[in-house]
């Protein structure tokens, strides 16, 4: 029955239907790159030419079709997020689970490491690691995976918190259910909400944290993502010369915006959905 | 009062000292050894032993952590591979630019954000409030280096009103054409790092202030026949503040991250600037410096926050 409240209220909003159907052609766009365009590669005798029905976002320095940039930057950007999600999920559900659940030492000491966490400078953080690391697609990934978890463990916590508090729980535990399938079954279904939505929020930011390091230089120069287009862009002065190529930053940028701001309306739509102050 | 500042302190120093601990690391477990980016192989053995002992690099890790400990808390944060100057000194020139550029950009924030979030507060669910609604949802979206590109093409390029980048036209003029030239090419970056936060300001101070208005007390002074305007004033915006500011404090270390991207794009040479050259020149002790410094400055500006939160709830001045 909750279920069926849940799509209801969901579908009702309509901004978060928006953030969904968005995300799913993102997804789509990313999933199927190989059957809309060709990989771009190599040069195009036809350099910087405006947005036109052959090349739709037009071409770049190199004769390049954009468009197709776009489509496969997509499908780097949706294996970073995915893989920095997962990453951080790993170290962030556990870690907010535990200490919230277990009071003692433990708790107080993964909390005190979610909180200095959540105070360093983050992005040059990551810029430090990727220059350590190296420039490949997956370990950039990893390191903003390996960033992002505070934030998750602390949303995690704070709902653990409050569930643990709850009859049922004490009741699991007065029946002898071990604190391990208290933590990931019992609690970790009773705060799936709270949780969802910080991981779509996650999918949002590691897609700007991708793009900012590879504007930066720290991407993978081999693989085609949004922040390395514009990084490609931005070295050969689109932005500020004449005659000036503003479809090559333009529409990659919008692809970011759409992407983040698709994912920031599915996580407050489902929270909307989940929050019964504001269901109906 | 006491006992909560001596906490907030300790934890300040404790977490520049977690952060001086993982760039260490990080950077001497990096794959490519400092000694060959260092030492050019045309130089003798001889050469490069002393280069090695110049720059510590022929202890143990452990002895090097030591030092690099020792040597940070005396603010020495070591020498640049690059222009072999001490990195404090190269740092030193960079920071009173990003102070700059954070200090404009946290006081707009501030003063534009909070009475935009009230009057949503006061407005809430109307048109006014919608609208604000929407450009939250674009403000948390924003991607730093498309805004300045944005404002770089309309601004600089299309209406050739505003420099493209830069902090002053060299040679630096003197006295108050100086100050005029830094202000105009301020605009930009700062306009993008504002927008870029002031965002999360409007959302924290509107949905505070709903809350608060919803209170007992608030009730309570409205019964007392009090208009809006005084109750609000009076009443709820020193409770409906303390999550913004404490917001504000952890922004900090956000916007710190987007000054990189914007110093980048707009050549302003602060910190993270700095950062992003010696990225490029593979210049480590440059790295871990600038970071070290920009951890410190997060840092600092949360103790003040956490001070400014003190001062507005008695449940901290008067407790623990």
């Amino acid at each position: 029955m909750q279920n069926r409240t849940f799509v209801e209220s969901f579908v009702k909003k309509r901004l978060g239907l928006f953030g969904l159907l968005g995300v799913l052609v993102i997804v789509s766009l990313g999933l199927l790159a190989p059957l809309i365009s060709a990989y771009p590669k190599g040069y195009g005798t036809e350099i910087l030419l405006p947005p036109s029905e052959k090349f739709w976002f037009g071409t770049d320095g190199l004769g390049l079709d954009l468009f197709a940039q776009v489509v496969w930057g997509a499908r780097t950007s949706l294996y970073v997020s995915f893989v920095a999600v997962m990453v951080a999920a790993v170290i962030g559900i556990p870690a907010g689970l535990i200490s919230g659940y277990k009071k003692g030492l433990l708790g107080s000491l993964i909390d005190g490491i979610i909180d200095i966490f959540l105070t360093l400078p983050v992005l040059p953080l990551m810029i430090v690691i990727a220059a350590v690391v190296g420039s490949s697609i997956t370990n950039v990934a990893v390191v903003i995976g390996l960033l992002a978890w505070p934030s998750l463990a602390r949303v995690t916590r704070n709902s653990t918190l409050k569930v643990s508090e709850l009859q049922f729980i004490e009741a699991a535990r007065c029946v002898g259910i071990s604190p391990r399938m208290i933590l990931f079954k019992h609690i970790l279904l009773n705060i799936a909400g709270p949780v969802l939505v910080n991981l779509t929020l996650v999918m949002a930011t590691a897609v700007l944290s991708e793009s900012g390091l590879s504007f930066l230089g720290l991407g993978d120069p081999t693989t085609w993502s949004w922040g390395t287009i514009l990084k490609k862009a931005w070295d050969a002065g689109a932005v500020i010369d004449t005659p000036n190529p503003w479809w090559w930053w333009f529409f990659t940028s919008s692809f970011i915006m759409i992407y983040v701001i698709c994912f920031n309306l599915l996580g407050s739509g489902i929270n909307d959905a989940l929050n019964p102050k504001t269901r109906d | 009062m006491a006992n909560y500042l001596i906490r907030r302190i300790l934890k300040a120093l404790l977490t520049i000292f977690v952060s001086a601990t993982i760039v260490f690391f990080i950077i001497r477990l990096m794959p490519a050894d400092p000694v060959t980016l260092l030492v050019d192989p045309k130089m003798g053995p001889e050469v490069q032993q002393a280069m090695m002992q110049q720059f510590g690099l022929d202890k143990s890790i452990g002895l090097q952590y030591v030092i690099f400990i020792q040597q940070t808390l005396s603010g020495n944060l070591g020498i640049s591979f690059k222009t072999r100057e001490p990195v404090t000194t190269v740092i030193m020139q960079k920071l009173p630019w990003t102070l700059l550029l954070l200090f404009i950009v946290v006081t707009l924030t501030l003063v534009i954000g909070i009475p935009i979030g009230m009057l949503a507060a006061k407005k809430r669910d109307g048109l006014f409030d919608k609208f604000i609604n929407v450009l939250i949802v674009m403000g948390i979206s924003i991607f730093i280096p498309f805004l300045s590109f944005a404002f770089l093409y309309f601004f600089a390029y299309y209406l050739k009103l505003l420099p493209t980048g830069g902090a002053y036209t060299p040679p630096p003029a003197k006295g108050f054409d100086y100050i005029l030239d830094v202000a105009r090419h301020a605009i930009l970056p700062s306009l993008t790092l504002f927008i870029g936060n002031v965002a999360t300001i409007i959302l924290y101070t509107r949905n505070s202030m709903i809350d608060v208005l919803k209170e007992d007390y608030i009730r309570t002074a409205f019964s007392k026949g009090w208009n809006e305007k005084y109750v609000v004033r009076r009443h709820a915006l020193k409770n409906a503040l303390i999550p913004t500011i404490t917001v504000a404090g952890i922004m900090i270390g956000s916007m710190v991250g987007g000054a990189v991207m914007t110093e980048t794009v707009y050549g302003w040479p602060g910190v993270g600037r700095l950062i992003y050259d010696s990225v490029s020149s593979m210049d480590f002790p440059v790295l871990q410096g600038a970071f070290i410094t920009l951890a410190v400055s997060v840092v600092v500006m949360n103790i003040i926050a956490d001070l400014v939160v003190a001062w507005l709830d008695p449940r901290i001045k008067l407790g623990g």
